[in-house]
């Protein structure tokens, strides 16, 4: 084992057996991590809108539509305005998309699960709130579509890095020795 | 790559046609739901990992083509939505090819 460790840091490969690159490196993060941060950002606004605390939102082509998609019933299902659920689930993939080093699809597997988990239903909700917007609000929401596609660019480039993290933990699961 | 970004626009599309070719009822209603869920689906697909979502263009294509045979849609809306699904259908075959290697991919973890 501790051979094995030695000589991966000698070689300097952090790439998965069979793999062609290494999906922790941070040429392969850093898009993400910029994503989450832009998505942060509109969230964070959007909530502050929705509490009150902004008083004007920013809407340069659908007239009040963004009053009426931020001021919905269903914005108010939960006890949280819904955007400041949004800016959570980007604080999340920011943070476990940031922990770790270039190797961490084996150092930290479970935090790039937690990572390609929260990438995912972040997704789903935004584009689930995509379909609502005109059908029960007739209203669109700039900001909304802008968060709802940065969401959605998030899956992709994440599911690779979470697909080594799940192939390491069933080879260790299996026994097959890491070399 | 480019099969899904033209599979996305036709998604957009789709969102955007009922205000612009002035057509509601079912037909807006379909097309503002599968609308953005082509377009996700297909942004999805731009990445090597998750390719195999391209073959959702499919059924989503299907749909488009068999919807207004099943509900009344005005024939704008109708030649649209067939127009659009069979492009979809087509771009699905297209651009499937992958270079990078995964290990077992998916297959291993399933």
């Amino acid at each position: 084992m501790a051979e094995a460790i030695a000589s991966r840091a000698r070689s300097g490969s952090d790439t998965p057996p069979g793999w062609s690159y290494d999906p922790s490196s941070w040429r392969e993060r850093i898009p993400i991590l910029i994503l989450a941060l832009v998505g942060f950002g509109i969230a964070s606004y959007l909530a502050l809108y929705q509490l009150g605390v902004v008083r004007h939102v920013w809407e340069p082509f659908f007239g009040n539509g963004s009053e009426r998609v931020l001021h919905s019933a269903i914005s108010r299902l939960l006890p949280v305005p819904d955007a400041a659920l949004g800016a959570a689930g980007y604080l999340v993939d920011a943070v476990s998309g940031v922990i770790g080093g270039r190797g961490r699809w084996r150092t930290l597997p479970w935090v790039v699960i937690v990572f390609g988990v929260a990438v995912g239903p972040l997704g789903a909700v935004s584009v689930a709130l995509v379909i609502i917007q005109p059908l029960l609000v007739h209203g669109w929401c700039t900001l909304c579509l802008t968060s709802a596609l940065i969401s959605v660019l998030m899956i992709g480039p994440a599911m690779d890095e979470m697909l080594a993290s799940l192939q390491y933990l069933k080879r260790r699961s299996s026994g097959v020795a890491e070399g | 790559m480019w099969p899904r970004v033209l599979s996305a626009l036709l998604g957009i599309w789709l969102m955007v046609a009922p205000s612009l070719l002035h057509y509601d009822g079912h037909a807006s209603i379909s097309d503002r739901i599968v609308g953005p869920l082509i377009a996700a689906t297909a942004i999805i697909a731009i990445w090597e990992i998750t390719r195999p979502l391209r073959w959702l263009g499919i059924p989503f294509g299907l749909w488009l083509i068999f919807a207004p045979a099943f509900f009344s849609f005005p024939s704008n809306a109708l030649v649209d939505n067939v127009v659009v699904g069979v492009a979809l259908v087509i771009l699905a075959f297209l651009g499937g090819g992958v270079r990078e290697k995964f290990g077992g991919g998916w297959r291993e973890v399933v």
